[in-house]
């Protein structure tokens, strides 16, 4: 269509005025912002390109992480709007071009590319209206509904509106360009309503609609960096920019001996990265949704954690900026409750993995953690309990380190001392050697990998706690000191492969470990157990029961190194078993036990007990397929499960249990059940020693 | 105001302590050591004063062998300000009476307001030294106590004693003391602090000056107490679970077996 300002040198002025005022605006505060951000420590975010150039086109552009299943159809809502507005922004960059010079962008008047503009345009318009009914009719609980998301979505349906408008009365007044198709969708409007136009209005109604268009686009430039919908343009780098190293793997503190403040004590000493992700955020809610703590009534809400720094960095950033030594409030110090919001947190990386724009609440809080921990020696009793004990006596719960080996007494489990040429260490970790219970899974380990003829060993009273409970309690230092003692001891013995049967443990030496310089073959039981099964090497005989066996994911197994599938294989080859799904929170919506994070080692008495919210989903998923078993792979469920059958009183028809437990009875001859009954179960306590 | 903390250094809580091979000693090869429990609660306690009025300075004192020193390091750790190690070939045989004098010698030359020690040691349970050092000294003193501060300062703003809370069946009592005084701890308020990682690694470089046991005037001969032998308790029999038949079935099987086994009925 003919711009009105064609021919008019006042009019081409007063445009060019409108938008370099907006977008100057625009680029103003994007400066500002830019300068707070570069506030943040260094952080090298460039290793795999590539693999960051596909994070762009799947996540990015193509919305994948907005498609999750409870949330489908605003995924769908906003890649509509997404999507559109990728569309149209190329129009109305030619509705200015054409505007000042008379010159249209090549291919803006083909066809294709008119109708590609008004269907988007139609579909960001109803997209638009079921966010506003839904604000409006259906709030969802975690979200943060505020004036701001009406003003944007008000600003977006403006945009949407005016260029429908301008449109059909360009074609009433007959504006349209040579050569340029007609947008559909007036042709349709005029089609139902052959003249909504009275009189000769139509010309001065597509001037005002079209002025209205790009007078609005140079206000929503101008108001956008002040509002989280920022979030189209930081999304970019986000994504771009997302941690490439394994979830489970949390940022190594490097030459700690020589620092003298350790995490974040200061908005300075989060990384660019991390207040990037305060200026994506767009209050979406969807990580609180999946937040263990939050649903069971604890202070934390991860979204919150993001929006306190990304507040505290708009607050406080001018003033840092001026001031090169002012290092302002301490993160964990951002409000008095905030400390306990960072120790509620069971690290589970539910919200990590919620949200569409990958931002990395967990990075944060750990380095909060860190702080409040290393600087402050402020750590919740009873955790503080733990990390004394792990100094001490190389385990979380202060047992006599020298009674560490003493369940592999009878029957004998060689150790690398004894036994040095063995190709596998099966590292036993701090629950399977002292917690009664877990002991059983340790025994059932050593029962299938001899059976499958497997040549292991373990490490006995040299083994120390592997120093994951530390680094997730923020006391960076002890886990260096615990991983290097360990690197050390496998190094004597040049340890080439290991095998965990705790989640806690397979994760750290397999992605933390290498940043210490050491780097294994990891397996966690149930790989290597579905390995040999497939191979052959194991048969699996039919046990004298049916079992009926929910799966229930360990975050360190499942969302944290994605291993899904393999203990879910082998209770399939396990004949007389069938799988049952806790649906819907299984796989990525696993829903943690509660004790992750060094959560194992502190009370919980705030709210309900996240291990009785889980229980009550697998009594859900009970009540329709009934369940016998529910099995784990992780010594810290199984704990909390265990607790959490007798706090329901259904400790009598469901038993929680090991994969490798199950695995061990199918190895046996029938009628040799060495189950342990669940009455003679003792667990250590939360917080002993 | 000066503190002084008296600690000993202990087997920690979670060692599983074998006798030696002589019968009268334990067998240190495999041993953690670290603070005794309430000493750490006496250094707490000091501490917390510390924070109160940052013109407390609190010292650490210990009468043991060299590895001692790593006891003073985790005082230092959480806060303390300086360390005095008592050593040497005559430190490492001293009862309890013998290291109350070598520590009254210490006081004597530091001059604190009051000294601290925890209520017992954890290894040998005497519960001796802070009392004998107060009688040595000719100083009052005020046993298991859980908090202490300065009395009301008097219209001259100084400091008229020090009231101390002891905790008793139901409630506390709160003495006051005026002069300098001994004070033994039975727990402090919050947990013993964690040590700041700044705060360890200051502690590793802060110098710890050395006494030689002898020079403080007393010698290995001093020992009034001897151990002549040592045994583990004896093995714990495995327990018995009754569960068979119905409630009331295994309550009179209970009440049997209290009776006639276990003749305590």
């Amino acid at each position: 269509m003919i711009a009105p300002t064609t021919g008019n040198a006042l009019l081409i002025g007063a445009l060019i005025v409108v938008w370099a005022v907006g977008w100057g605006l625009f680029v103003r505060r994007a400066w500002q912002l830019y300068r707070w951000l570069r506030l943040g420590r260094d952080e090298d975010r460039t290793e795999h390109p590539a693999r960051r150039l596909r994070d762009e086109l799947v996540i990015y552009l193509g919305q994948r992480k907005l498609f999750k299943r409870p949330y489908l159809v605003r995924g769908i809502a906003h890649a509509l709007i997404f999507w559109g507005f990728l569309i149209i922004t190329v129009g109305t960059v030619d509705l200015f071009v054409s505007g000042v010079f008379g010159y249209r962008l090549p291919g803006t008047g083909t066809a294709p590319f008119v109708w590609t503009v008004d269907l988007f345009a139609l579909a960001v318009v109803a997209s638009i209206a079921l966010a506003f009914v839904r604000r409006i009719f259906l709030p969802p609980p975690r979200m943060h509904v505020a004036l701001d998301g009406y003003l944007i979505l008000a600003g977006i349906a403006f945009l949407m509106i005016t260029l429908l408008v301008f449109e059909t009365a360009g074609l009433v007044a007959g504006v349209a360009a040579e050569g340029s198709a007609d947008p559909p969708l007036g042709r349709a409007i005029l089609g139902l309503w052959p003249s909504p136009f009275p009189g000769e209005s139509a010309a001065a109604v597509y001037g005002a609609a079209w002025w209205a268009h790009l007078v609005g686009v140079a206000a929503f430039a101008a108001y956008l960096p002040q509002s989280k919908h920022l979030h189209i343009f930081t999304t970019l780098p986000n994504v771009f920019f997302r941690s490439q190293r394994p979830r489970g793997a949390l940022d190594l503190i490097d030459g700690i001996e020589e620092r003298e403040t350790f995490g974040a004590g200061s908005v300075r000493d989060l990384s660019w990265k991390q207040l990037l992700d305060g200026y994506t955020c767009t209050e979406c809610g969807r990580c609180s949704d999946q937040c263990p703590a939050l649903a069971t009534g604890k202070p934390l809400d991860p979204q919150k954690i993001v929006l306190d720094v990304r507040d505290q960095l708009l607050r406080e950033g001018a003033r840092l900026v001026r001031d090169g030594s002012d290092r302002g409030t301490p993160p964990a110090r951002w409000k008095p409750t905030k400390t306990e919001e960072l120790w509620a947190c069971t690290t589970c990386a539910a919200c990590v993995e919620a949200c569409p724009v990958t931002i990395e609440h967990l990075d944060k809080i750990v380095d909060m953690r860190r702080w409040l921990a290393m600087n402050e020696g402020d750590v919740p009793p009873e955790a503080q309990r733990s990390l004394t004990n792990i100094e001490r006596a190389g385990n979380p719960w202060g047992q006599p380190p020298d009674t560490r080996a003493d369940w592999a007494k009878d029957p004998a489990v060689p150790t690398f001392a004894e036994q040095p040429g063995a190709e596998w260490l099966y590292f036993v970790g701090c629950a399977a050697s002292f917690d009664r219970r877990n002991q059983k899974v340790a025994r059932a380990t050593v029962e299938v990998l001899r059976a499958a003829g497997v040549s292991f060993a373990i490490l006995g009273v040299e083994e120390t706690c592997n120093g994951d409970p530390a680094r997730r309690i923020g006391n960076e230092y002890l886990w260096q000191t615990q991983a290097r003692q360990n690197i050390e001891t496998f190094g004597r013995y040049g340890i080439k492969k290991v095998i965990a049967s705790c989640p806690h443990c397979f994760n750290t030496i397999a992605n933390e470990y290498p940043q210490l310089g050491g780097s294994y073959e990891v397996v966690h039981a149930t790989q290597l157990v579905q390995r040999l099964v497939q191979d052959g090497r194991l048969a699996l005989r039919d046990g004298a029961a049916r079992d009926a066996v929910a799966y229930h994911d360990p975050c360190y197994l499942g969302r944290h190194n994605r291993v899904y599938d393999e203990p879910r294989d082998v209770l399939d080859a396990i004949p007389g078993v069938e799988r049952v799904e806790i649906e819907p929170y299984h796989r990525e919506r696993g829903f943690c036990c509660g004790a992750g994070g060094g959560r194992m080692w502190m009370e919980e008495k705030v709210g309900q007990r996240v291990n009785h919210r889980r229980m009550d989903q697998i009594l859900a998923v009970d009540a329709k397929t009934p369940v016998t078993k529910v099995a784990s792979g992780c010594p810290f469920c199984l704990i909390m499960l265990d607790e959490a059958v007798g706090a329901r009183d259904v400790q009598d028809r469901i038993k929680p249990i090991d994969v490798l437990e199950l695995v061990a009875t199918h190895i046996r001859p029938p009628g040799a059940q060495t189950e342990a009954r669940s009455d003679e179960v003792e667990h250590l306590g939360r917080a002993s020693g | 105001m000066k503190l002084l903390v008296c600690v000993k250094q202990t087997p920690d809580s979670t060692v599983r302590v074998k006798v030696a091979g002589d019968g009268r000693s334990i067998d240190a090869s495999q041993i953690t050591w670290a603070i005794s429990p309430y000493d750490e609660y006496a250094v707490e306690l000091a501490l917390e004063r510390k924070d109160a009025d940052p013109s407390t300075t609190v010292a650490v004192v210990t009468v043991g062998p060299t590895r001692s020193r790593d006891a003073l390091r985790q005082a230092l750790a959480m806060g303390c300000d300086e360390a005095i190690l008592v050593t040497g070939a005559a430190a490492e045989s001293l009862d309890g009476l013998a290291v109350a004098r070598a520590l009254a010698k210490v006081v004597e030359e530091a001059k604190p307001a009051l000294v601290l020690c925890g209520r017992q040691a954890s290894d040998d349970d005497q519960g001796l030294v802070g009392q004998a050092l107060a009688e040595t000294l000719g100083w009052p003193h005020v046993s298991t106590i859980t908090k202490f501060r300065p009395a009301d300062a008097g219209p001259a703003g100084s400091v008229d004693g020090i009231d101390v809370w002891r905790e008793v069946e139901g409630g506390h009592e709160v003495w006051r003391t005026s002069g300098p005084v001994v004070l033994t701890v039975q727990k402090s308020e919050k947990e013993p602090r964690y040590p700041s990682l700044p705060g360890i690694m200051k502690a590793k470089k802060k110098e710890i000056p050395e006494k030689d046991a002898s020079s403080l005037g007393v010698d290995a001969g001093g020992a009034k107490l001897e151990i002549v032998k040592m045994e583990p308790p004896p093995a714990r029999g495995g327990g018995k679970i009754v569960k068979d038949g119905d409630m009331k079935q295994t309550a009179a099987e209970l009440v049997r077996l209290l009776r006639e086994e276990a003749k305590i009925l």
